[in-house]
């Protein structure tokens, strides 16, 4: 794979420092200048850092196949849109680009009594990972760097805390501890399925399989009990949690209450937009018109037969002959969103409504044609130019507002286990879309939602992955940024089709038709491959 | 529909009984407590049955041997008043209710399966939070603090009761088990809190209420302490009884920033540091620079006055002239109402809730910040309701002393006895400052 050459050559070059995965973890790569706050972020000081909580290493401890990198890129997502400096240090990554591609460790590299070039190679890997966590939070203002290794031993565990201890830096350790064989198979089938270790082999076999190679290759680990430490223990996936507590600061509540909420079992969640409405009046609250309840129907249909085609792709590929997830549907209070679930309800969905999913409150701009604003708040729509994020026009809400009102929406969103459809106005998406896959605050009122797509969003190790599925045969006009937009906290960038041409900046406006393409998508599909490198992953 | 309470936290139909467990004085009264009171400032409707109320209504003062489990007759009356308090709190969900505590000790396997199924059977999920603690010096001062003045012993000896509520957790003790310490109540969904959070479990937790009230609880401690709460100097602004902006102190508030630290001192007793939490604007900061140099300051963001919107730097006749509706709407419904391009009370409260939580996981804090500030603040620690919270006078030059106790907190004040403004305007009234009645002190 290209990224692992890359982190290859960028490693072994003489002045390079690594950044951990800024290659392959999709967590690292939004921009941080300065005055560029996060989307949920409170507020922001000079340094960086949150000022009320000092520096913390997350130290991981667990064998492979117990969703470590899954827990760690979770965190990393949530922690950074709250607004903490954080980064991930996935041990593995360094240890692929010392033994370069294709290479393997010794056989003997995880054992208690290894042989003295073993020790070297796994001090020099270490050596560079703990290097790069160093330069992280002394020199880049990190506040938060999180270790993904199995750090087997009690012993090495303390040695850790002693050594960050002495960088000033505090050790919260978080152990992924899972002895129930349905949660660890499920797991390993996941990370092996694309293995040509395994080809052909009964999916279950091979995870036994697997599962057996890691107890042989390290044979050595100790739950973690110490009672002077910092940890969380995280049982079988979130069932249960232990916490020994010496000095939880701030942040360690919070990741704690993060985990609480987090579980490491696959789903995914869908987004689309609420039909368009008899009248557009944000405080009218209308009925859905006509079209809009045609929209609604061929929306669930398109959905219907998205899921069930996914599931039988699965099956040709040899995965199991598995039944559909269960889905769950959420919509805002607002009569529209609620009637465009209307159809899925009537097939037996469960539907539940949330009052925080409701759109942007548009303020004084409601009804106001642009003119209008333009000549009565004439400084507030240059501040917004400014920063469309976190602009609050007169009595309205900004992107920012929103982000805050929606963060309980995000925990619950983590503790959701069946599948999720998000009917919801394109403001919540942009939002709700941001923190699953990591938009900068600069992107998030620009991102679209046409009304023919349904996005799907696919969990993967490393990061999230982006589908957009077609609905086909719906009315062209209803299709793009509809009237229900409200104009003004969004400028909207498609300029030819809006009713109030020229709100979007200039160059936007100058070239409608790159508007019209939508902006770059995120959409990644390298999950697998990254897979199929984690075979051999054992730390 | 679902039921909404507009803050952030969807209850719908939730209806959730916090079964608390754990030996007498080990604080579960005052987690009870704490748990009700928080829930009710997010305007979760809360509310917590006390069993020992219920008993006392058949036994007023029992002895200790009233708690051993061989005395029938105390066994009986203990059960039919857990049946009673279990009873009036299934009414009270049909009200309306959210989350109901029934504070208890619960303390054997088999009282927790007849609470399980009792409660379950109604449609109401149950999450038993223990308080475990064998720290014997924390014990003896809760029994101290707490049970020499529990209703219990009213009138008696203090000694005399003090060895007689260690007689009767003796008997606690005798048949207390720990929640799933066989190792058969994994099924249950339960917070077990040990030696004031030194180690905590969770288990099972089914939705996102109970983690969040998990959340709060994980962040509670017992140890005592108090918050100082003071508003800024008088500021430049004040003296033209504009509202907001970002301004310097006054000639006189400059005074009480630099008698401020003998006023906490005086307070506090002793030179032990506090840790001071000010807002990041001029007033608080310039009202926080004279003291000690061993206290810590921080800076909050959340800590900034309630945003005025378009109505920050005007007067209260200015704002009355130019939004005369405003004027009115904010004082029909002040805790909802939101300035244009501004906050309301509500949302005050909502990006105060992270303080609230590390002012609970904190020892001794010294918040200088501003009126709408300290009315949401002190309206957590004395329970006020949203319509009175709004209004509660917040004089300038005043410190505050906040004390949490087992049943409730202790306020105490400390003037400076520096003249400032009055920044107080009574509902309905003109758009004027005015002096706050006297029996609407705080």
């Amino acid at each position: 794979m290209d990224t692992l050459l890359t982190a290859e050559i960028a490693v072994n070059a003489p002045r390079y420092r690594r950044r951990s995965s800024t290659f392959i973890d999709g967590i690292h790569d939004v921009p941080s200048e300065q005055g560029n706050m996060a989307p949920a972020q409170l507020y922001s000081t000079m340094s960086g850092r949150l000022f009320h909580s000092g520096r913390i290493a997350i130290v991981m401890v667990g064998l492979p196949a117990r969703g470590k990198t899954h827990i760690c890129v979770s965190m990393a997502r949530y922690l950074s849109w709250l607004g903490v400096k954080t980064r991930i240090f996935h041990l593995g990554d360094y240890r692929r680009a010392t033994v370069g591609e294709g290479g393997h460790v010794p056989q003997d590299y995880f054992y208690p009594n290894a042989s003295p070039a073993s020790v070297m190679l796994r001090q020099k890997i270490l050596k560079k990972c703990r290097e790069d966590i160093y330069a992280w939070l002394n020199h880049e203002n990190g506040q938060v760097a999180i270790y993904d290794a199995v750090n087997p031993t009690a012993s090495g565990r303390r040695a850790l805390a002693r050594e960050f201890a002495k960088h000033d830096v505090q050790t919260l350790f978080i152990e992924s501890y899972v002895d129930d064989q349905d949660i660890l198979k499920e797991n390993a089938r996941n990370v092996k399925i694309s293995s040509p270790d395994f080809h052909g082999m009964d999916p279950d076999e091979a995870a036994q399989r697997y599962l057996k190679r890691i107890e042989t290759k390290i044979p050595v680990f100790e739950t973690m009990q110490e009672e002077e430490l910092n940890y969380v223990k995280m049982i079988n996936a979130g069932q249960a949690f232990f916490y020994n507590n010496v000095s939880f600061n701030y942040l360690s509540h919070r990741i704690v209450f993060y985990l609480t909420n987090l579980h490491i079992k696959f789903r995914t969640t869908f987004f689309v937009r609420a039909g368009t409405a008899t009248e557009e009046d944000y405080k009218a609250d209308a009925p859905l018109s006509e079209e809009g309840w045609a929209y609604a129907r061929t929306m669930a249909e398109s959905l219907i037969r998205h899921r069930e085609q996914e599931r039988q792709s699965l099956i040709e590929q040899g995965g199991p002959d598995l039944p559909l997830r269960p889905l769950s549907i959420w919509t805002s209070t607002r009569l529209r969103t609620i009637q465009t679930a209307e159809p899925l309800r009537e097939m037996g969905y469960k539907v539940r409504q949330r009052s925080q999913m409701s759109q942007i409150n548009p303020g004084v701009c409601e009804k106001l044609s642009e003119r209008a604003i333009r000549n009565l708040y004439p400084e507030e729509v240059e501040k917004h130019e400014l920063d469309p994020y976190h602009h609050r026009y007169p009595r309205a809400e900004s992107y920012h507002d929103l982000a805050v009102r929606l963060e309980p929406i995000i925990l619950e969103l983590e503790r959701e286990q069946n599948d999720l459809l998000i009917i919801a106005h394109e403001s919540v998406l942009r939002v709700l879309y941001s923190y699953l896959m990591h938009c900068s605050t600069r992107d998030i009122p620009k991102l679209r939602f046409p009304r023919d797509e349904i996005i799907e969003i696919i969990p993967a190790a490393y990061q999230n992955e982006a589908k957009r599925v077609h609905i086909p045969g719906l009315d062209p006009k209803m299709i793009p940024g509809s009237p229900e937009d409200i104009r003004i906290p969004v400028p909207d960038t498609i300029a030819s089709l809006s009713p109030i041409p020229g709100m979007s900046s200039p160059t936007d406006s100058a070239a409608p038709e790159i508007a019209i393409t939508r902006p770059p998508e995120k959409i990644v599909n390298t999950a697998k491959e990254m897979v199929s490198d984690k075979v051999a992953d054992e730390d | 529909m679902g039921r909404f309470n507009g803050v952030g936290i969807q209850a719908e139909e939730t209806h959730i009984c916090v079964v608390m467990v754990g030996l007498p004085a080990r604080g579960k009264s005052y987690i009870a407590q704490k748990a009700q009171r928080y829930l009710k400032w997010l305007s979760i409707p809360a509310a917590t049955f006390n069993v020992g109320n219920y008993r006392r209504n058949n036994a007023p003062h029992p002895s200790a041997d009233f708690f051993d489990t061989n005395n029938a007759e105390g066994e009986r009356k203990r059960r039919a008043a857990a049946e009673a308090a279990v009873t009036d709190m299934m009414k009270w969900f049909k009200s309306g209710g959210v989350v109901g505590i029934l504070d208890a000790t619960n303390s054997t396997k088999e009282r927790r399966k007849w609470v399980l199924e009792r409660i379950r059977g109604e449609g109401v999920e149950v999450i038993f939070v223990e308080s475990k603690c064998d720290d014997e010096e924390l014990i003896m001062a809760n029994i101290r603090d707490v049970k020499t003045t529990s209703p219990d012993y009213v009138g008696q000896d203090p000694e005399q009761a003090a060895l007689d509520f260690r007689n009767r957790i003796r008997n606690y003790e005798k048949v207390y088990k720990s929640i799933n310490a066989d190792g058969d109540e994994d099924d249950l969904t339960y917070l077990k809190i040990m030696n004031v959070g030194k180690q905590v479990i969770i288990n099972r937790i089914q939705d996102y209420l109970q983690s969040r009230i998990v959340y709060y609880l994980m962040n509670l401690h017992i140890r005592p302490r108090s918050v100082w709460l003071s508003r800024h100097g008088e500021s430049m602004l004040n003296l033209e009884g504009r509202i907001g902006g970002d301004a310097d102190l006054s000639h006189r508030g400059e005074e009480y920033a630099m008698k401020l630290p003998q006023l906490v001192l005086d307070s506090v007793g002793s030179d032990r540091p506090l840790t001071v939490w000010t807002s990041t604007l001029k007033r608080t900061i310039a009202t926080a620079r004279h003291l000690p140099k061993h206290y810590n300051q921080l800076q909050w963001k959340a800590l900034d006055e309630l945003d005025a919107g378009v109505c920050d730097g005007m007067t209260y006749q200015e704002i009355a002239d130019l939004y005369p509706e405003d004027f009115q709407a904010r004082d029909a419904d002040k805790y909802n109402y939101r300035y244009r391009g501004g906050e309301s009370y509500r949302d005050v409260v909502i990006r105060l809730e992270p303080i609230i939580m590390e002012l609970e996981r904190s020892e001794d804090i010294l918040i200088i910040s501003h009126q709408a500030v300290i009315r949401c603040i002190y309206a957590y620690f004395m329970q006020k309701t949203q319509e009175e919270s709004p209004w509660v006078p917040v004089p300038l030059h005043t410190l505050m002393k906040l004390t949490p106790r087992a049943y409730g907190t202790e306020v105490q004040t400390y003037k400076a006895n520096i003249k400032a403004v009055s920044t107080w305007r009574g509902k309905g009234s003109t758009a004027k400052h005015e002096d706050p009645l006297p029996e609407g002190g705080v």
